[in-house]
């Protein structure tokens, strides 16, 4: 073990030709190119579900309890629901408004529970503020689309109601509007006020956790192919003379991860540039104004700690298909090596999609320290908002330890692995063959 | 000044690759493995490289360790052959070089020089597995030579190459001697041996049963053949008679016996002409190599025992 003086440049000449063999081979290019594709039709789906629930219209009373609602009241919330350009046609957006005085909210609800309508919103004013305070009953899903875009409609409208009260500053009447949605039922109880934000920082960490996911077992089992068919080819005897374990091994990595990198980029920017013009085909489409779903909360300290907790991630598991890579003589015989490591993948990504609900519960807190379950657990605390710098730090310490640890055991293995033939060879022969391999 | 196995021995689980094999390969010098399947010649070789680590023993190069001696020390075309199939072939052998510090630049010249040598320039933008097997042969000694190493290692480099073939990649090998190189290679070819290597060892089952030069290992018996021929008697049945003859085999141009140790071959001459036989052909040698393997090793057996893959290309 005395690579790591000279572990480059032949980590890196390797890690080069890895990655140049890899990214100019068909399945790379075509498989790049179609999730591309796919990741920015994904983007238009919101698109293609309006077109296709078009024809379907909302129907929502809107009881009026506040005084002095601003005149334009209908026409704001309209607007919003609806988009400008289709001024007067609640048919195309799929929003219809009723309005009813106050007096008629007895009846009101009973249409709503008659099923005359699909939600009973009612306008109120808090005596105290002042400021407009909306309740929707419905039966529709409370994070659901529509839900949602009704939540925006009111923020116009409340802001509109602000606005037509003068004197309130900036900051006050950009202030999110309480709302509540509440259940048909009138025994149902407030769910809380801040739903969008709670929302969409789940979502996001449900998508990076998938994003995390998906490239450890793609990428790291490309690692293990690559070392596989060298394995398979017998090339690797020119390179045991060529080269180190130690600098295969990196350079492996290294390359594989490049080039999962770079796909990864073509992904990420097919989803980005399908996010910008989304809003432009949405109304070309439609006529819509619908912005789309505003990436929010996607801050910087959440960026950086995705990309780190990747790389790391990435770094520790990619060591581990290397040497499981290692232990077989044909590519075909990969994926049953690699079983376990994927057993493991996959239970620290189901054990993060549970934990997104409850980042603050001890379960969550203690695994995020374990290298293996870092990747995601740390990154749902980290979404969530919950984690001190120096908490993070430790996880990232821990990884580097654990990597470390990899690295060596890897190393071992790989040393021996790659001279062992046969239909499969088992570990306890690998490790057996390991303790006097260099 | 050379290259010194020292009591080297190494077990794989129950199999005994190696036993306390002890050689000593002179630089400059062409040595030959000699060996049935699984004998331990390709271990040897793996061990020399130090990407196996024995059980126990050293071995150094001009006195130092070969753990402390640099990697480009050794060149190694390894019984098992692959290349990257889907790369060029001038990119497969630059990245080679490269690995071994030569500059890229330099070692295109000398592919190409060597393709060149080989009479196979225009494969050089070709992928590898656009190759036929033997010229993908040709392009993995171009890569175990690339980076000019004292030492030459190869593993039965003769397999599965035409006659041709074989007589270039012969010739490539008294340049690499020339140059000054040490050239060690394992064979079954004992005329491939005869012709080119000064020193042998013959491994048997991890075990160095007899091993020097080449003129000593034939005389290590102390036997001697006679290859004699006498006009109109092809049978030469008399010879049979002689105390310590024994005819070891009928040809068409000579009879060969093997004349054993202590008895004096020139006797088989005095026989022929007291009996006033016409002699058109009288020769006293040492026995062949390929005799003396089987004297010591057996018959050359095909039984499976080998520890190395099966041949895959890619």
């Amino acid at each position: 073990m005395t690579g790591w003086r000279t572990l480059f440049p032949n980590a890196w000449y390797i890690s080069v030709r890895e990655f140049r063999s890899r990214a100019s081979s068909r399945s790379f290019v075509i498989g790049t190119v179609l999730l591309a594709i796919l990741a920015f039709a994904a983007t238009q789906a919101p698109v293609l579900i309006d077109k296709v629930a078009g024809g379907s219209q909302t129907r929502i009373e809107v009881v009026d309890l506040a005084s002095g609602l601003p005149s334009d009241a209908p026409t704001v919330l309209d607007q919003s629901l609806n988009g400008t350009a289709t001024s007067g046609s609640s048919l195309l957006g799929g929003y219809a408004l009723s309005w009813l005085a106050g007096g008629q909210l007895s009846a009101a609800q009973q249409d709503l529970q008659g099923g005359k309508f699909d939600a009973l919103l009612i306008v109120d004013r808090d005596p105290a503020s002042s400021d407009l305070v909306f309740t929707l009953r419905t039966d529709m899903p409370a994070d659901g689309r529509q839900a949602q875009t009704i939540g925006n409609a009111v923020y116009s409208l409340a802001i509109e109601d602000r606005l037509a009260r003068a004197g309130t500053s900036t900051a006050a009447v950009l202030a999110p509007a309480k709302w509540s949605v509440l259940p048909v039922s009138l025994s149902g109880t407030a769910t809380t006020n801040n739903i969008n934000q709670e929302l969409s920082s789940s979502l996001l960490s449900t998508g990076l956790v998938v994003l995390i996911f998906m490239a450890i077992i793609t990428y790291g089992t490309w690692v293990a192919m690559s070392v596989a068919e060298e394995k398979g080819s017998r090339v690797m005897e020119l390179m045991l003379n060529a080269t180190t374990p130690l600098q295969m091994l990196a350079g492996k990595v290294i390359g594989n991860g490049a080039a999962g990198l770079t796909q990864y980029g073509a992904i990420l920017g097919a989803v980005l540039v399908g996010l910008l013009v989304q809003g432009p085909i949405h109304r070309a489409v439609l006529g819509g104004s619908d912005s789309g779903p505003a990436v929010s909360g996607l801050t910087v300290p959440l960026v950086a700690s995705f990309m780190v907790l990747f790389a790391l991630g990435f770094l520790l598991y990619s060591l581990l298909y290397a040497a499981l890579g290692s232990l077989v003589s044909r590519q075909e015989d990969v994926q049953s090596a690699t079983s376990p490591l994927m057993m493991l993948v996959m239970v620290g990504y189901f054990m993060s999609i549970v934990a997104i609900q409850s980042v603050t519960d001890t379960w969550v807190v203690v695994l995020s320290y374990v290298p293996f379950f870092s990747p995601y657990l740390m990154l749902a605390r980290v979404a969530g908002g919950h984690v001190q710098l120096w908490e993070f730090g430790l996880a990232v310490v821990f990884m580097l330890a654990a990597i470390a640890v990899a690295l060596f055991l890897a190393a071992r293995i790989y040393s021996a692995g790659v001279l062992l033939y046969g239909q499969r060879v088992g570990l306890r022969q690998v490790l057996k063959a390991a303790r006097v391999s260099r | 000044m050379s290259l010194v196995i020292d009591s080297v021995s190494k077990n794989f689980g129950e199999v005994q690759a190696l036993y306390d094999v002890s050689l000593e390969i002179k630089p400059g010098e062409v040595f030959g493995f000699l060996g049935a399947n699984g004998a331990g010649k390709t271990t040897a070789m793996r061990i020399v490289l130090d990407i196996l680590r024995p059980d126990s023993g050293t071995v150094a190069w001009n006195g130092r360790l070969n753990t402390e001696v640099s990697r480009d020390t050794w060149g190694y075309l390894p019984e098992e052959r692959g290349l990257y199939a889907k790369m060029k072939v001038i990119d497969q052998l630059t990245f080679f070089g490269k690995l071994h510090g030569v500059k890229p630049k330099k070692a295109e010249q000398e592919t190409r020089d060597w393709l060149e040598r080989f009479r196979i320039p225009e494969y050089a933008d070709k992928r590898a597995e656009q190759l036929s097997k033997g010229n993908q042969q040709k392009i993995q000694f171009i890569a175990a030579i690339l980076h000019d190493p004292q030492v030459l290692l190869m593993d039965e480099p003769f397999t599965g190459l035409d006659p041709v073939n074989v007589a270039l990649l012969k010739e490539a090998f008294l340049e690499m001697k020339d140059r000054g190189k040490t050239l060690i290679f394992s064979t079954h070819q004992m005329e491939a041996v005869q012709e080119l290597c000064q020193s042998i060892a013959i491994l048997d089952r991890g075990r160095v049963v007899v091993g020097g030069t080449v003129r000593d290992v034939r005389r290590s018996s102390g036997r001697q053949m006679v290859r004699i021929a006498v006009d109109g008697d092809p049978e030469i049945a008399w010879l049979a008679t002689i105390d310590g003859v024994r005819v070891s085999r009928r040809g068409q141009d000579y009879t060969e016996a093997e004349v054993a140790s202590g008895h004096d071959p020139e006797l088989v001459l005095q026989e022929a002409l007291g009996r006033r036989c016409r002699i058109l052909h009288f020769e006293i040698t040492d026995p062949s190599l390929e005799e003396i393997f089987i004297e010591h090793v057996g018959q050359i057996d095909t039984s499976e025992r080998t520890l190395a893959p099966k041949a895959v290309y890619a």
